[in-house]
This record gives C-alpha cells, sequence and structure tokens, in this order.
C-alpha cells in the first residue's frame, strides 16, 4: 500500500476543514442556545451545583417499579426547585428504568436531605449503597475549570518548547496545528453530542483532552523523525518526496499503534463503568483524529511550508546540483 | 551475551520483587471505587484576617480533624489543597449529611455579659421578635413558590438580622470566656418540652471564669449572653441564690430550643473545637458502595479484554518478537502496579485509565522497533543486525513521543484536582517504566534468543513474513 498523500492534500484538508466546520457551527448554536451558554454542554465541575443519582432498592418486594420522569419532577418542583433536570436511567445490572438521576443548583446539606425524604416517599425506597450525590459550588467549579484551561495551555507550550529543541521550529509549529486539530475535532463533535444526546463536558473530559495531546503529538513526531532520518540520507531529495516516502515507512506503525490502542478504549467504552464511557468515547475521537492528522494534516503542512518557504531541497554543496533547482 | 544475560537477572529479581510488593501491600482504592464521600472545604478570610496563612491552614485542618474523629469515620483522611482548601475523605460513608453540617460550621462559641441599658434591651427585643415573624413569613413562601416574593422578603430578613446585630454588641460585652476554655460537650433531652440541650465542660480556668460571671450578674435580672458564630443562641438569668460564689463545679447547658440534630451537631462541633475562620463546604462527592464496586468490576475486566485482544494482535502480527513483547508487556504491568502501590498511589477510576493508556504507550514502542527491524531485515541485513539497528533507530522516536506525553502528565498533576492528579500519575509512571520495559526486556530477551539459539539465525521468516528469498538467504548467511 502507498498513499499519495502529497497529490491529494486537497482531499485531506478538505475532510478536517468540514468537520471543523460543523463543530464550529455545533459550538455557535450551543453557545447561543441560553440553556447551555457556552460552547460545549458543561457539567457541574464547572458551573456547580447538585447532582443525585438514585437507585430503587429492588430486594424490597414490589418497590422496583419503572420511575416516571413526570412525577419526579412534581417532587423536585415541590422542593422549589425549578429549571433542574431529571433524567430517568437504565440500571447496570438489571438494565431496567429503576434509577434516576437529578440535577440542580447547588443545595446545601438540609435542602438535599429534604429532596431525598421527599423523593423517598413519593417515588420509592432509594438503596444507599448506589447512590452518587455531587455538589460542587460556584467557585470551586470556576476554579477547576479554569486550572484545567491554565493545565492544557501550559502542557501546548511545554511540547511547543520541547519539539522547537529537538527539531526546528516548523516542525513545532505544524505538529501544533496537528494537535490544536484534533483538540478542536473532539470538542466539536462532543459539541454535536451535547446538543443531541445532552452529554456533557467535565473534568474527565479536560483529561481526556490532555491525553489526546500526548498521544497525537506522540504520532506527529514519529513521522518528523523519519523526514528528519530521509532528509539526512537524501538531502537533494524535494521536500514532497520526503514526506511522501516517510509517511509510507512508517505508516504500518500508525495503523498498527492506533489499533492496539483502540482496541482497550473500545473495550472499556462498550463494557466499563458508566463514569468512563464519555471519557473513552472522547478518547476514541481524539485518537482516530490524531492519527488522521500526523498522516495526512502536519505531513503536508510541512511539505506545503517548505516549498513556499523556498527551501524545497536542502541545499547541496555540489555545483551541479543548481542546475535541478 | 554476558551482559544480556545480566539484564535478565535483573529483571527476574525485579519481576520477584514486583510479586511479593503486589502480595503484601495491596492498592489503595480511591472513594469512587471502594465508595464513601469526599468533601472539599474552603478557608475563607474575614475582615480581621485578610490572608490565610499556612500556620492558619494547619489550624483549621487540627480543627477538621477534631471534628471527624469525633464522627467516629475509620480511616478518614484529611488533608491541606492548595493555600486555603482541605480535603476530607470519609470511605464508606454513603450519606454525608452529617457530616457536612458538622463540618461546615464555625462554632465560635463565646460568652457575654449584658450591660446596664434597659432601653436597648427593649429595642432588641422588639426587632428579634420582628425578625422571626419575617422568617416564619419566609417559610410560607417558600412553599408557595412566589420568587420575587421570596427575594424580597428575604431583603427585609437581612436588614432585620443587621439591626439586631447591632442593638446586641450594643447591649453585650464580650467576656474572656470562650469556646477554648472548654473540655468537652454533649448534647441530651431538655428537661423541660421535648427540645434538646448541649451540655458544656469547661476546663479549670473556664470553670473559674464563669463562676466569676455568673456571680456578677446573679440576681441583677440581666442575661449572660451565648453567642455562637456571633449569633446569640440563648441568653440566660441568673437567680439570686448564686450571688455569693457564682454557678462552680465547670458545667453549664445551652438551652437554646434545639432539634436533636442541631443539638448533637452543635456538640460535635463543640467538641471537636471552633474553626478560628469561617469555611464552606464547597463540593461533595458521594458514591454509594456498590456503585463503585460495579464500576471497578466493569472496568477492569473491560480494560483486561482489550488487553489480551492487544497481546493475541502482536503475538499473529509480529511473530516471535510480538510473542517477546507480550511477556515484556506482561512484566510491564506487574512493574508498574508494584511501584503504585511502593508510592501509596491512591487508584481511582481515571487512575485506571490511565494505566490501560499507559500500556498503549508501551505497545507503542514495541511497534516501532519491529516495525523497524523489519525494514532492516526487507533491506537484507542479517537478523542481529536488523535487531540491533531495529533498536537504535527507533529509540529516538520513542523518546520523543514519551517525553510529549509525559509533558502532558506534568501540566496536568501540577494543576489538576484530585481526581486529575490519578489520572496524571499513574499515566506519567507507566510511561517511564515502559521505556525501561520496551528498550531493556524485550532487547534483552530477543537478543539472548538470537544470540543463543543458532537454529534462530536461520528462519528470519519467525521476525518478518514474506521476505524475498534473496535477502533471505542473505539474512542466513549472516
Amino acid at each position: 500500500m502507498k498513499l499519495n498523500i502529497i497529490k491529494q492534500r486537497g482531499l485531506w484538508w478538505t475532510i478536517s476543514g468540514a468537520i471543523i466546520l460543523s463543530g464550529l457551527i455545533a459550538m455557535t448554536i450551543s453557545w447561543t442556545n441560553p440553556e447551555i451558554g457556552a460552547p460545549l454542554r458543561p457539567s457541574l465541575d464547572f458551573v456547580g451545583g447538585t447532582r443525585i443519582q438514585l437507585e430503587l432498592d429492588c430486594s424490597k418486594p414490589g418497590n422496583c417499579k419503572p420511575i416516571d420522569p413526570a412525577a419526579v419532577r412534581q417532587v423536585v418542583e415541590s422542593q422549589g426547585l425549578t429549571n433542574s433536570s431529571i433524567q430517568v436511567v437504565t440500571t447496570k445490572d438489571t438494565r431496567q428504568p429503576y434509577a434516576v438521576s437529578i440535577r440542580t443548583k447547588t443545595l446545601d446539606a438540609a435542602a438535599q436531605s429534604q429532596l431525598e425524604k421527599a423523593l423517598n416517599e413519593k417515588i420509592g425506597v432509594f438503596d444507599p449503597k448506589k447512590n452518587e450525590i455531587n455538589t460542587v459550588g460556584p467557585t470551586l467549579g470556576q476554579e477547576i475549570f479554569t486550572k484545567g484551561l491554565l493545565a492544557l495551555l501550559v502542557s501546548f507550550g511545554g511540547i511547543l518548547v520541547y519539539l522547537t529543541f529537538r527539531f526546528q521550529f516548523d516542525y513545532a509549529f505544524f505538529a501544533f496545528v496537528a494537535l490544536f486539530h484534533d483538540v478542536f475535532i473532539t470538542a466539536g463533535i462532543f459539541s454535536i453530542l451535547g446538543l443531541v444526546w445532552g452529554v456533557e463536558a467535565d473534568s474527565l473530559f479536560l483529561v481526556a483532552l490532555l491525553t489526546i495531546i500526548g498521544f497525537s503529538v506522540n504520532d506527529t513526531v514519529v513521522i518528523y523523525d523519519r523526514v528528519r532520518e530521509v532528509l539526512k540520507l537524501h538531502p537533494e531529495m524535494h521536500i514532497n518526496q520526503i514526506v511522501d516516502d516517510a509517511v509510507n515507512q512508517t505508516l504500518t506503525r500508525s495503523i498498527n499503534t492506533t489499533l492496539t490502542t483502540l482496541l482497550t478504549l473500545v473495550s472499556i467504552f462498550l463494557f466499563g463503568g458508566d463514569s468512563l464511557k464519555y471519557f473513552s468515547l472522547a478518547l476514541i475521537i481524539g485518537f482516530i483524529a490524531g492519527a488522521y492528522s500526523s498522516i495526512f494534516i502536519a505531513s503536508t503542512l510541512l511539505a506545503w511550508w517548505r516549498e513556499r518557504s523556498g527551501r524545497a531541497r536542502q541545499v547541496v554543496p555540489q555545483p551541479q546540483a543548481s542546475d535541478e533547482a | 551475551m554476558q551482559r544480556q544475560r545480566w539484564t535478565l537477572l535483573l529483571i527476574l529479581l525485579l519481576v520477584a520483587a514486583s510479586i511479593a510488593i503486589f502480595w503484601f501491600k495491596p492498592l489503595k482504592l480511591g472513594l469512587d471505587l471502594q465508595g464513601g464521600s469526599q468533601l472539599t472545604i474552603q478557608v475563607k478570610t474575614t475582615d480581621k484576617v485578610k490572608e490565610i496563612t499556612p500556620e492558619k491552614l494547619e489550624g483549621v485542618k487540627t480543627v477538621i480533624e477534631g471534628r471527624v474523629n469525633a464522627l467516629g469515620v475509620s480511616e478518614a483522611v484529611v488533608q491541606n489543597v492548595g493555600n486555603d482548601k482541605i480535603l476530607v475523605q470519609l470511605p464508606g460513608v454513603n450519606d454525608p449529611k452529617e457530616a457536612r453540617a458538622v463540618l461546615g460550621g464555625t462554632a465560635q462559641l463565646d460568652f457575654r455579659q449584658e450591660l446596664d441599658k434597659p432601653e436597648i434591651k427593649v429595642q432588641s427585643e422588639v426587632r428579634r421578635t420582628e425578625l422571626e415573624l419575617l422568617k416564619q413569613k419566609q417559610k410560607q413562601l417558600e412553599t408557595a413558590g412566589d420568587r420575587d416574593a421570596i427575594a424580597a422578603n428575604q431583603a427585609q430578613i437581612d436588614q432585620k438580622e443587621k439591626q439586631v446585630q447591632e442593638l446586641l454588641s450594643q447591649l453585650y460585652k464580650p467576656t474572656e470566656l470562650t469556646g477554648q476554655n472548654l473540655e468537652g460537650a454533649s448534647y441530651g433531652p431538655a428537661q423541660v418540652g421535648t427540645n434538646w440541650t448541649v451540655f458544656l465542660r469547661f476546663n479549670q480556668q473556664g470553670g473559674k471564669q464563669f463562676a466569676e460571671l455568673t456571680k456578677s450578674i446573679a440576681g441583677t435580672g440581666r442575661t449572660l449572653g451565648i453567642f455562637l458564630d456571633n449569633q446569640l443562641i440563648s441568653a440566660a438569668t441568673v437567680d439570686a441564690e448564686y450571688a455569693a460564689t457564682g454557678i462552680a463545679g465547670g458545667n453549664a447547658e445551652i438551652n437554646g430550643n434545639f432539634t436533636l440534630e442541631r443539638a448533637k451537631e452543635l456538640a460535635l462541633q463543640l467538641e471537636g473545637g471552633a474553626l478560628p475562620l469561617p469555611v464552606s463546604v464547597e463540593e461533595v462527592r458521594t458514591v454509594g458502595a456498590t456503585l463503585g464496586q460495579d464500576s471497578i468490576q466493569s472496568s477492569i475486566y473491560a480494560g483486561i479484554g482489550g488487553l489480551i485482544l492487544v497481546l493475541i494482535f502482536m503475538a499473529v502480527y509480529y511473530r516471535l518478537p510480538g510473542v517477546i513483547a507480550d511477556v515484556a508487556l506482561i512484566i510491564y504491568a506487574l512493574l508498574s502496579w508494584a511501584t503504585f502501590a511502593l508510592l501509596d498511589v491512591v487508584l481511582t477510576l481515571p487512575g485506571i485509565a490511565g494505566f490501560i493508556l499507559s500500556i498503549g504507550m508501551a505497545v507503542d514502542a514495541n511497534v516501532l522497533i519491529f516495525e523497524r527491524t523489519r525494514e532492516e531485515l526487507r533491506e537484507g541485513k542479517t537478523l542481529y543486525r536488523s535487531v540491533e539497528s531495529g533498536f537504535y533507530r527507533a529509540f529516538s522516536s520513542i523518546l520523543d513521543g514519551n517525553v510529549t506525553t509525559v509533558i502532558a502528565c506534568l501540566a496536568l498533576f501540577w494543576l489538576g484536582s484530585g481526581l486529575v492528579k490519578g489520572f496524571a500519575l499513574t499515566l506519567g509512571l507507566g510511561v517511564a517504566i515502559s521505556m525501561f520495559t520496551a528498550l531493556s526486556c524485550t532487547r534483552t530477551f530477543l537478543l539472548l534468543l538470537v544470540l543463543g539459539v543458532p537454529k534462530l539465525r536461520q528462519r528470519p521468516d519467525l521476525f518478518c513474513p514474506n521476505l524475498p528469498d534473496a535477502t533471505k538467504s542473505r539474512a542466513e548467511a549472516g
């Protein structure tokens, strides 16, 4: 198998552009949506609030019947908690709608226990061993968000400096473009998921983005490493040819590595715990985008830049080499 | 050969040590896996204390530790986070309501003496009755759910509270007797009515001060004000019979119309001591024990299932080196789990994810090396030289890839919160260990086989299928 990377670069760029554009559109829609008000649907990790997830205790006879969201809403609103989101969830073991997830503004201890008591009276007895209750104050949410974003920027910076030091600035810059591409595509797809299915971006999502950065740069670096090596062996070759060769020589590795990583991630996505579901999905999207951008974007951009800036060929000491140029 | 033997010995020793660590020191599970509650407590500044110094934070932590102990949760963890937060972990607590109420209150108790100002006393009583009425109205409004009316009434309440505070500060004079003079506190039913009472036990100095204080106001009709966090919770008169000696014996009780819960909370807070600074519980995360077990099981099974697929893939695709890489990967998994146990890494769900991803990095290093070896073989090099240059040439890619991942991990570890830190730690450690196993284990095993089993040198097809015949014969000759 031999890919014509350079020749078809218009196609690769168009594909990426289209995905990024649709992500941008989704972000704009969700930003203007008063219910969301941000490019991605933020979880309570970032904006604060209380989420209570309760599961009916099925060891009590006659206690387990499918939960009616309207009944839950009535209970919640009787506590003066308007604007809450209520979702009936299927349980892990029985696969029946016996669990409910409620997200409200930040509740203090008294309000929370009052709500739980009301739910236990009106809806059914819940198993305290299976509940999950999270409360984040608004200021702390803000802090988690800024710190996460800062971590993202710091690692961007650190990677840029390291690659400039190990390669050259233009390599580093395009590796940077490629990883920005991956982060953007993942965020865009999650914005779409947030609009369609209400998928939220939480602090694990930020972790996923950082992991994607690490892996995507890894992919890009392997190809750049090869470009540098081919360049050293054949300084007289045109950059387009060098990049084509480098990408093709490392293609099996790029595919195999992505494939093996995806094997575990897909199995976690399908069979793992609920809290890791969207985390692994974000990684799956990001790693595929990462492999794609390393093979098709970072490489072609580097070749394009070198050609444009008149460095398509390394300077060759022999005078006859100038005839070619 | 000699060098490889030594490395092999080292690897075997490490593996044996890991198994031993594994056996004797099980990994600690995070709250999201074993079930429990986690509270993040924000320490706040006041008008008097504008900055939270490390000593102040330490003081708050000590008090919180005292209260956590009073709650009676086993293996609870209290630790500082950043400059102004304290993290409390309560394993096995499914319902943190009580903990939240007990840990969240400042509980600054002090006793104040009433001054002889009858006019102000009357005023303050009128204002307090008005305030009570407003509060009752607020409850009615809340059940009705009219938001504008609730807000308007709240504003009135706030204003009224300010007036009451102002009057009370004129009426009462602070004394030296505070919560610091307490030896202990408990609660019990009140002698009259259905309410509950908090009992105080003073230390020696406190007992003396209390006696003097009660002596000075006995029989005057003036009251002793008991203030909690600047709110008057009880105002008691002292009978004339104590005018000579005061109330001696070092015991007192607060009859503040408490419910059972409130009396219990207050007793626990007083027992643990007053907080030097106000705090608020900013974050509460609770995971039920069964839920935690469910998620750990399914995630671990899923991870192991995925890994087995990876091992099969490596063996089928890369043949003999693939099998060796599989062995190295298993060693890698052992070594990293032992390292986690040694470093007391608390395993959380994101932590497991980080570990599984680090296995991905470990596989990648092997893939890079074997692809390189195959290329060298196809170019007609001998098996030994192909293997050696495969390692040599793949090294810079492996290094760059891992360093960039470690940079991302450092950023996460440095800036992230609890869960994020766990992820960064396992991934970062995993990447570092994977460098070692890929570069030393896989390499040593391969070289030992290539050098030690002569027959193997005639079978380069075990390393790379479909080699062209010409290169194959050359490879055999080497």
